[in-house]
């Protein structure tokens, strides 16, 4: 009777645990969708200054035609009157090739039903380093560059704080540990600072690394020799990025595994007896996982962007130059592009999150409402 | 002919025993001089053996690799004086310099009062205006601002190009009007806002109870800003309230460059402007500068010139004057009207310096500086030995595609694909004269009454009653049956022009000159050209582009037809209403009309046929606004996704065996030309992974566009010897100094000697084309002006007794100017005397 009771408990619980599943899951999926379209549009009007770029346009296309009859000696030879024809054309077919024909509303509109569905389309400036204009192989060519260089520094960074953090809330109190904790402060400067007196050090005066760029010149044929080269200049900038960031993020993680440690569940383990290795593994870092996984999933999509101080002094090819250029030159496309990638990448991001959490945290349960 | 032969046979089976013994003798002394002779002689081509262009945004980063030897050159101009002096301290480093950057001041005309507000616009008043040169000291810009980097500068016309050389006196003569004189300039400043209805109260303007607020458009991305903030410092001095709006260009032109003036936005704009080549003849500046015919944006239209200088500028632009002469007394006129106008006041010109490895030799243009000079990849080279990779740094490379219709204008890939084209003239570095590359001679005819010049021996000048339009000269093209359409069925009645020339290429142009894949320069070439020309601005072809309908229709205004003379050696004459000041220059573009170089890059017919047949299927466009309003991607002939509908269109082009054009290029361009073609090219491909095939010194040997590195080797079939151009190594920038007495008596003759060197060598007095002398009392007025004369290795400027006797007791200045044949730049040397009474 008993077991017929449970058996019919259980087959009760799976479809409504199911059941509160996809409806907590379609929820978060439609709030983050409505969450990214909002984001996507104010980037449209952001990036387009409400409409104000479509001035700015109108005046370089005017700006530019007006310095290319000022140089062109057979233009500037023309009647006034043939000039002035010709110069009215030229800043027409200007502005109809940047779309300004078309009032800025609409053109909203199609931007972010575009971007929606990922229709990255054709940049209105920039072409990709091989001369593509689709905004697709701009983002692409420049991706692998930017990922190899801030994931390879990432992990490096996220691996070797973690076993510093772990190693430092172990020796609370030591010569080490006073070292890290003065040395936090020097992640107050940003990675590019330490790159330019890398690059004076190591490039400038000891001749030992590349100053910048990514291959050595002209580049290795041979492809073990061109890894090999690749990872030379990665070096100094990979370097910058650690040095920059690791003290602080040390710091700021052993401080973290330290109050955790003090934990009463901690000190009831170490009570019984428990390895150090065990408390460690079970009672500090199993609780602290949901945190480390959220900073090094926000940690890696952030990296999506490149950073553009930092490429641009290394000289790296990365996304973040690209996209700095983009700004500059007011190509909303490549803007868009970039941007409903990261939105994307962000709200699954936060969605897998959300999951992986039910399942690394035993705390974490849905409630009958569909909420955590 | 035969007869001929014949007998040249006849006499050279006669001379044959001495001619044998000749020949042995002739390889003797090969064998023994060539050792000695040193292979430097015989090397063709480049310099060096390889140019590897490198990417390096920023100017202090390319300096350090410069000390360490990380790249040779930095194919970039820098105006930081920091790291001039950095360059000048290194003695591993050197620079050259170069003017191309010209900062002033544009003035907002509308007014006195902005309608519909109670807002004074002082700038308005001409009189304001012309204040400004005496209430700003350019000398504080170019000294203590830019700290050196720059010359003061006062006229709208460059120091340094020839119009400026050509009226030295009279530049000088406004210079030492215009210096600067605060005290003169706030008296009158003071007058005219008073006439306008201003108050001065407490020290500030006042107009309508209101202060006078002075908008000033103040762009950052430079030396601009200071200088900005200089001249807002001198208004704010003078009683006025500036409102600072700093910004870049972006921000600032919606304001002044599109924005209706009148709206009274803005008052004041720090202008700028950018050369990369010596232009030799300026005399338009003034319509375009200060008249609403220059252009047809708001502030243009709110120029008012007065009618005499409307006039004068008018004339100017349109070539109305029939001598030289004629044209220089417009031209003063010009000069002193524009200071009086001085809708905007020019304030300096910029210099920038190209630094270098000190082992290093290369060409630079006066004006473009490296970058901007055709002779960069003609001379680059390490003193004393050949061969050997220069490793160049550019600031941004390969931003956009690459084709020669419509590819890349970015200076800096401009610079590298130039390296891989060649010239049938090419342009002198320092005096924007044309010189001969690939044309042995040019005739040029002109209308009589034009006043048009000749400089150099290569080109003969005519002057005619009339130049008439042969029937069978070529004048357009009919794009549905594709062919050419004479002047006689186009225009019947006959058609004249204003001038002719026709242009003798080198005899065995056609046997020596190679593209980069090895196939042979062809008529077909020329050919494709024109037809191109025509066909991409005409509705009904294939590949009609929109974006080539304005340049054309410019073109078609002034074009009046082409004719083949002589197909080999190729002799070909061009009909134009369009001419220069230069026979030279007029040779020149008649031979650039017959050279297949397009506007972005070398064009063999075989690569461009390729394009042509891509866009042509919709797939691709060549021109950036096509391909955006087609939505397709742009060509490019040397990395992307375009490579690979290239290589399809050339399978097929091999397997068809394709003659673009075929009912009109049949006829220059054989079957056996086009398989030869196809084979080259598909071998090209393979072995180069690109399609820019060239025919200048280097060949594009590999591009890599995401490490931004392009490759570059030296062409060793180009037909030249390396040591063609190096004559141009360094400008011949003469040096003056000028000695006399310290004391002249009035009414007394006075004698000053004038000494010219280049280097602490006595400069060659037949490159001197002329040296003048201005003579100004102790007010700065001018008393006397006329020509020195040459007296063995210097010059003499002698004072007449008449000249002195104008003069009063006190301190006189004596200006030297010294104009080159050899360099554009006039030089100048000052003597002070003082004058004692009779």
């Amino acid at each position: 009777m008993s077991d017929t009771l449970q058996m019919v408990s259980r087959r009760h619980r799976l479809p409504d645990t199911l059941v509160r599943v996809v409806s907590y899951s379609a929820t978060r999926l439609v709030a983050l969708f409505f969450t990214a379209v909002v984001g996507i549009f104010v980037t449209i009007l952001v990036a387009n200054m409400g409409g104000y770029v479509d001035e700015i346009k109108r005046a370089e296309i005017r700006e530019t035609v007006t310095l290319q009859v000022f140089t062109d000696p057979k233009i500037m030879r023309l009647p006034a009157e043939a000039r002035e024809r010709r110069m009215r054309e030229m800043i027409r077919i200007g502005e109809e090739r940047l779309g300004l024909d078309r009032p800025f509303l609409s053109r909203s509109l199609f931007y972010l039903r575009d971007a929606l569905v990922l229709r990255l389309g054709f940049a209105e400036r920039m072409n990709s380093d091989s001369g593509s204009r689709l905004v697709r192989n701009i983002i692409l060519e420049r991706l692998p560059p930017t990922l190899l260089l801030f994931v390879s520094a990432d992990l490096l960074l996220f691996f070797a704080s973690m076993f510093m953090a772990l190693s430092l809330a172990r020796q609370y109190g030591s010569v080490l540990d006073r070292i890290v904790i003065a040395l936090a402060p020097t992640s107050a400067a940003p990675a590019w600072f330490f790159g330019i007196f890398l690059i004076l050090i190591f490039a400038a005066v000891l001749r030992w690394l590349p100053f910048g760029g990514m291959v050595d010149v002209p580049p290795p044929d041979r492809s073990v020799a061109y890894a090999a080269s690749v990872l030379k200049h990665m070096v100094l900038p990979v370097g910058a990025i650690v040095f920059s960031t690791i003290f602080l993020a040390v710091y700021s993680w052993r401080t973290f595994f330290l109050i955790f440690s003090s934990e009463d569940y901690v000190e009831v383990a170490r009570a019984k007896g428990l390895p150090t290795r065990v408390i460690e593994r079970r009672y500090i870092l199993r609780p602290t996982l949901p945190t480390i996984i959220t900073g090094f999933a926000l940690g890696l999509i952030g990296i999506w962007t490149g950073a553009v101080v930092l490429e641009t002094v290394f000289n790296w090819p990365g996304l973040g130059q690209a996209l700095f250029r983009a700004v500059g030159l007011y190509d909303i496309p490549v803007i868009l592009g970039a941007t409903i990638i990261y939105a994307y990448l962000l709200a699954i991001t936060v969605f897998i999150l959300d999951i992986l959490y039910a399942l690394v945290d035993p705390r974490v349960k849905l409630s009958r409402e569909g909420r955590p | 002919m035969g007869e001929r032969r014949d007998a040249w046979r006849h006499v050279s089976a006669q001379r044959r025993p001495a001619g044998r013994v000749r020949l042995l003798l002739l390889v003797v002394a090969i064998t023994l001089v060539l050792p000695s002779a040193g292979l430097a002689q015989a090397r063709v081509g480049a310099w060096v053996d390889a140019v590897i262009a490198v990417q390096e945004p920023t100017d202090a980063a390319a300096i350090s690799r410069l000390e360490a030897n990380d790249f040779q050159a930095w194919f970039s101009a820098t105006s930081n004086p920091d790291l001039r002096d950095r360059v000048a301290r290194n003695p591993a480093l050197t620079s050259v310099a170069s003017f191309g950057l010209q900062s002033e001041l544009t003035f907002n005309p509308v007014g006195p009062v902005f309608p519909g507000t109670n807002r004074l616009n002082p700038f308005a008043s001409p009189k304001i205006r012309e204040a400004m040169n005496w209430l700003i000291d350019r000398r504080f810009i170019a000294q203590e601002i830019m700290r050196g980097m720059a010359t003061p500068r006062y006229l709208p016309i460059d120091n340094a190009f020839p119009d400026f050389a050509r009226l030295a006196d009279v530049a000088r003569k406004l210079e030492i009007q215009y210096a600067p004189n605060p005290d003169r300039a706030k008296a009158i400043i003071s007058e005219e806002m008073g006439g306008l209805g201003a108050t001065l109260v407490g020290g500030k303007w006042q107009f309508r109870g209101q202060p006078v607020t002075l908008t000033f458009l103040i762009r950052t991305e430079d030396e601009r800003k200071q200088i900005g903030e200089y001249i807002a410092g001198l208004l704010e001095s003078l009683g006025f309230t500036v409102e600072r709006r700093l910004g870049s260009s972006a921000e600032l032109s919606p304001l002044w460059s599109r924005g209706d003036p009148a709206r009274g936005q803005w008052h004041l704009y720090t202008g700028g402007w950018l050369i990369t080549a010596i232009v030799r003849d300026e005399a338009g500046n003034f319509d375009f500068f200060f008249t609403p015919r220059g252009l047809s944006g708001p502030l243009w239209q709110a120029y008012k010139p007065s009618p005499e200088f409307n006039r004068v500028s008018d004339r100017l632009a349109r070539s109305d004057y029939s001598t030289l002469a004629e044209r220089n007394r417009l031209f003063s006129q010009a000069l002193e009207l524009a200071m009086r106008d001085s809708a905007r006041i020019w304030l300096v010109d910029r210099t920038s310096i190209w630094p270098r490895r000190a082992e290093v030799k290369v060409v630079a243009d006066l004006a473009g500086g490296i970058s901007g000079s055709l002779l960069w990849p003609y001379t680059i080279r390490y003193e004393g030995r050949t061969g050997g990779t220069v490793r160049i740094g550019v600031p941004n490379m390969l931003p956009e595609p690459w084709n020669p219709i419509g590819g890349s204008n970015f200076i800096f890939d401009t610079t590298l694909y130039r390296a891989t084209q060649d010239y049938p003239t090419i342009v002198d570095p320092y005096t924007g004269l044309d010189l001969p590359q690939r044309v042995e001679r040019a005739e040029v005819f002109v209308k009589q009454g034009l006043p048009v010049t000749k400089t150099l021996d290569w080109v003969s000048l005519q002057f005619v009653a009339e130049v008439r339009v042969p029937d069978d000269a070529i004048i357009s093209w009919d794009p549905k049956a594709q062919r050419f359409i004479t002047v006689k069925e186009k225009h019947p009645q006959g058609l004249t022009a204003r001038a002719k020339a026709v242009v003798h290429f080198e005899r065995d142009l056609f046997q020596k000159v190679q593209w980069h894949d090895g196939s042979r320069l062809s008529l077909g070439d020329v050919m494709l050209g024109w037809i191109l020309t025509f066909d991409r601005a005409m509705e009904g072809s294939a590949i009609f582009d929109e974006s080539a309908v304005p340049s054309f229709e410019s073109f078609q205004q002034t074009f009046r037809g082409f004719r083949i003379l002589s197909e080999n050696p190729l002799v070909a004459e061009l009909y134009s209403d369009a001419f220069t000041l230069d026979a030279e220059a007029i040779g020149a573009g008649a031979a650039g009309a017959f050279w297949p170089t397009y506007g972005f890059g070398p064009g063999p017919w075989h690569t461009v046929a390729l394009g042509i047949r891509a866009e042509a299927a919709g797939e691709v466009a060549f021109t950036e606004d096509k391909a955006a309003k087609k939505k397709v991607e742009r060509l490019n002939y040397i990395a992307g996704p375009t490579l690979a509908v290239l290589d399809r269109h050339l399978a097929a082009a091999r397997a068809e065996n394709f003659i673009p054009y075929a009912s009109a290029l049949s006829r220059y361009i054989t079957p056996e030309e086009a398989r030869t073609r196809w084979t080259f090219l598909t071998h090209w491909r393979e072995g180069r992974g690109h399609f820019w095939v060239g025919m200048g010194p280097f060949l594009l040997q590999r591009v890599s566009p995401v490490e931004k590195v392009a490759e570059l080797h030296r062409f060793s079939r180009f037909p030249d010897p390396s040591t063609k151009w190096v004559r141009f190594d360094e400008p011949m920038l003469a040096a003056v100094a000028a000695s006399g007495p310290s004391t002249v008596r009035i009414g007394e003759e006075a004698a000053f000697e004038v000494r010219i060197t280049f280097k602490g060598r006595p400069y060659p007095p037949r490159e001197i084309d002329e040296v003048k002398f201005l003579l100004f009392d102790a007010k700065s007025a001018l008393i006397a002006s006329g020509q020195a004369r040459q007296a063995g290795e210097t010059w003499r400027v002698v004072l007449a007794p008449q000249a002195t006797l104008r003069l009063v007791t006190g301190s006189n200045r004596l200006e030297v100017i010294v104009v080159s044949r050899l360099v554009s730049v006039p030089s100048f040397a000052t003597v002070s005397f003082t004058t004692l009474p009779r």
